[in-house]
């Protein structure tokens, strides 16, 4: 029997409920976006001079926030946070810069073979190791042989295309491919290609999460000096660093927080220098403060709103065409992305691509009357009762909310199913639900999207859109060496997925990153693991 | 003569019955005047009803839809035009908060009420009869209730999938092991008593004596454990609603929009405050009643689970 003890205790409990939501909203906000990244295309060549800057000249330790990492081996890292810090102790062979372009980093200058299907590359010379071993042609060919051959690896399909990779000298390597591709050198730079020394078992990591400080050896421009896991990750400037002047700080300090909202705490406070996981909300609340630098960046992470269409009522285009009339794209970018990140045009092939990305076929405006006459005619003159089914994870919830207030004015009612990503992925239910929505990693070049998402035997094809003009397309695109026929390619698929394809992206993501007013160099990239602390320095 | 001594017998048993439920009508007009006595369940009963008249008439007093999103508006804080602020997607907080009213009160008032149908015939049954039947029943209420609620909610709508039906069979599943010890509980203090015996002697029915002899004797704990278990219900709706299992969005679900609120916190805090506040005073109100209620009615404290 409930006992009087027992009321007066929920009475307690209720009134402290204000007051414990109010707590817990200052705990954990909404997780960045977990994306994986790879980069666009670039022409070849470059240089990075070797040399050293007077150690009285690096100044200053950057204190960045980051989530707690689980994998330190390179190869097996994925999260932002592992990425950023593997990125800092290793070097990549090639790197790609703010602007998406491929530039040199441990390869100082690459060729091309005629047919396309070799490629060159002349490594940097005076570089070391951290533990004082020379680096050589024969590490590259070691780490990339790692990354194609050992089972289970994320980077075993993607270099699946590679059929030799040889030493070509002390300092260069040579390269063989099965077919052409134009954006080979993009995967070269994937996440994973860190360069590590010859025969590192783990990748010269040591156990993950558990290395010692001995055990992360790079060639990278900080070394690690103390490694605590969860808590703290301390590194210096590598005195041997090869590229000249390079890094400006003396020290990097990586602390690790479990939530955006104590990170932007610790900004506030002074007691981390750099953030860049926050949600929108807590980058609109540290925007204007003094003291601190705010960037933000349109990446191609989207959010994809697709309807199978081999099945009712995808089956009918003026179903498809009806429900891209009932969606007011801008409405849905200002109020659930805030202005950041860019609107979507139905394609996933956003404004970060530069020149793949067009503008020449109009998004046709938003029109409820006419969407409600074309579901009639399609057999829905009473309209239309759909499901749609999401991830309950980042914004995709408002995007829900916005599209059924939409959608609801042409007819079309939703009722929305928001579920776990155990169930979602874990059930195949983002392949499989007739109406869904599921978000897309932000990747460096969009053939990526349309190889798995769009050709007609993608393996991920959710929509089962199959045509025959955009499957050419996309082949085009994907293997051509010609720019503009691959440029030429890529306007036209954006035209036939804005005219006829199952797809609605409303918006792509923005990454964002503040910084303390007394550095200078920041430059936060669209997949922030990349983004670059060599040419951070301490503000003069 | 069997026949007539039989009838008599329900006559005298009508009677007993009648009496029973004219002194419990009385008792509760009693304490309906008793809740307005005391400034604590004044209060209480003040703020359940007017939340209960949220829920009936929200629709006419919202000033928007509860989805309504106004471009131009979004993140706006509390003023004339938006009372509770706007929220991240330029929803009117107080249309949401007002029209979700019902949402919680439904769910967690219709819940509860299954909970306490379906608990208390249990109860009766199994305290009735005992011997095996009441270990069996008991014993597997003891495993449900050795679980904590949320937990076995969160169970439950692992396998149900989250719905406003799965939150409802949630509830009821959750507080109806309780419910049904409450009434078993009296019950088994009941059954011996010269009236339930006299019955039982007189060769009444089995539903006649469980319903109108004992049934009556169980109404004032009833009454006291089903506002305590509404209470824990709209805890329960609106922890649901915040882990976000419960009802679906865009739903006003007052847990729902905490959830909400509270990713948006910086920019919009009074997204959060407005809805926590309801659920908080809410809950409030309706354990004042309860509370009062325990005390008006006399539900005997020694009675345990």
């Amino acid at each position: 029997m409930a006992t009087r003890g027992n009321g007066r205790w929920i009475i307690a409990a209720a009134v402290v409920v204000l007051a414990g939501l109010v707590l817990v909203s200052c705990g954990p906000g909404t997780m960045t976006p977990g994306q994986e990244a790879t980069e666009v295309p670039a022409e070849d060549g470059g240089t990075a001079a070797p040399g050293e800057m007077p150690a009285a000249d690096r100044q200053g330790t950057l204190r960045v926030s980051a989530f707690p990492i689980a994998q330190t081996d390179p190869a097996q890292i994925s999260s932002d946070a592992e990425v950023l810090i593997a990125n800092h102790i290793y070097d990549y062979l090639v790197d790609v810069d703010a602007d998406n372009e491929v530039v040199p980093r441990l390869a100082t200058e690459w060729t091309r073979g005629e047919e396309g299907l070799t490629y060159e590359f002349t490594l940097a010379e005076g570089v070391v190791f951290h533990d004082g071993t020379p680096f050589t042609a024969d590490d590259v060919v070691y780490t990339f042989r790692r990354l194609r051959d050992t089972e289970g690896l994320p980077t075993a399909d993607l270099y699946s295309n590679i059929t030799s990779i040889e030493a070509a000298g002390e300092l260069a390597v040579t390269f063989t491919l099965s077919d052409t591709n134009p954006f080979f050198l993009y995967d070269l730079s994937d996440n994973h290609a860190l360069i590590v020394k010859d025969g590192s078992e783990d990748g010269g990591a040591g156990g993950a999460g558990s290395a010692g400080a001995n055990d992360f050896n790079g060639t990278g421009p900080f070394v690690v000096q103390d490694y605590e896991p969860g808590n703290r990750m301390v590194l210096e400037a590598n005195e041997d660093y090869f590229v000249e002047g390079q890094p400006h700080l003396a020290g990097l300090e990586i602390i690790f927080f479990n939530d955006q909202s104590a990170s932007a705490d610790a900004l506030r406070g002074g007691q981390i220098d750099l953030t860049m996981d926050l949600s929108t909300p807590l980058y609109e609340s540290l925007r204007q403060r003094d003291g601190l630098i705010a960037q933000d960046i349109a990446t191609n992470q989207f959010a994809n709103v697709r309807l199978r269409v081999d099945q009712p009522p995808g089956d009918d285009p003026m179903v498809v065409e009806a429900l891209k009339l009932a969606t007011n794209r801008e409405e849905i970018f200002q109020l659930v992305q805030q202005g950041y990140g860019a609107v979507g045009r139905d394609s996933p092939i956003g404004p970060l691509f530069s020149e793949y990305y067009t503008e020449e076929t109009g998004i046709p405006q938003r029109d409820p009357e006419r969407a409600a006459e074309l579901l009639a005619e399609a057999g829905y003159p009473d309209g239309l009762d759909l499901e749609l089914v999401l991830l309950d994870t980042l914004n995709f919830p408002d995007l829900a909310a916005v599209l059924k207030q939409q959608w609801s004015e042409a007819g079309i009612h939703v009722e929305v199913n928001t579920v776990p990503e155990s169930v979602f992925y874990g059930e195949g239910q983002w392949l499989d639900v007739p109406l869904g929505i599921v978000g897309w990693g932000h990747r460096p070049y969009p053939q990526f999207y349309l190889d798995v998402m769009l050709a007609c035997d993608a393996k991920w094809n959710a929509t089962r859109f199959c045509d025959e003009e955009l499957d050419e397309l996309i082949a085009t695109a994907g293997t051509t060496l010609d720019e503009q026929e691959r440029i030429d390619a890529y306007h036209e698929i954006q035209r036939i997925l804005i005219e006829r394809g199952p797809i609605m992206v409303p918006y792509f993501f923005a990454e964002y990153g503040v910084i303390s007013d007394r550095f200078e160099g920041f430059q936060i990239k669209a997949f922030s693991g990349r983004t670059d602390f060599r040419q951070i320095r301490l503000a003069e | 003569m069997a026949e007539q001594a039989e009838a008599g017998g329900g006559k005298a048993g009508s009677a007993q019955a009648g009496l029973a439920q004219a002194g419990l009508a009385s008792r509760f007009l009693t304490a309906v005047q008793e809740l307005y006595r005391r400034p604590a369940s004044a209060i209480g009963s003040t703020i359940f009803v007017v939340f209960v008249l949220m829920a009936l008439v929200g629709p006419f007093i919202a000033p928007y839809g509860s989805n309504e999103q106004i471009v131009a508006d979004a993140r706006q804080p509390p003023s004339l035009d938006h009372w509770f602020g706007t929220d991240n997607l330029g929803r009117d907080i107080f249309s949401r908060v007002v029209l979700g009213a019902r949402d919680v009160l439904a769910l967690a008032g219709v819940g509860t009420l299954a909970a306490v149908v379906l608990g208390t015939m249990v109860g009766l049954v199994s305290g009735y009869y005992g011997g095996w039947l009441d270990e069996i029943v008991m014993r597997f209420f003891d495993s449900l209730l050795s679980l904590p609620a949320l937990l076995l909610a969160l169970l439950l709508l692992g396998s149900l999938g989250p719905s406003r039906n799965s939150v409802l069979v949630v509830i009821t599943v959750v507080y109806t092991p309780i419910v049904a010890r409450v009434v078993r509980s009296v019950v088994l203090s009941v059954k011996t008593k010269e009236f339930v015996e006299a019955a039982q002697v007189q060769g009444e029915r089995v539903w006649y004596i469980l319903f109108r002899e004992i049934f009556p004797s169980t109404l004032p704990a009833l009454a006291v454990e089903g506002s305590l278990r509404f209470s824990y219900a709209i805890f329960l709706v609106a922890s649901l609603g915040f882990l976000g299992v419960g009802v679906q969005p865009p739903s006003p679900d007052w847990g729902l929009m905490v959830k909400e609120g509270r990713a948006n916190f910086t920019q919009t805090p009074w997204a959060l405050y407005f809805p926590a506040g309801a659920i908080a005073v809410v809950v409030i109100g309706v354990n004042l009643v309860a509370d009062t209620l325990k005390q008006i009615l006399q539900v005997p404290s020694q009675l345990k689970r």
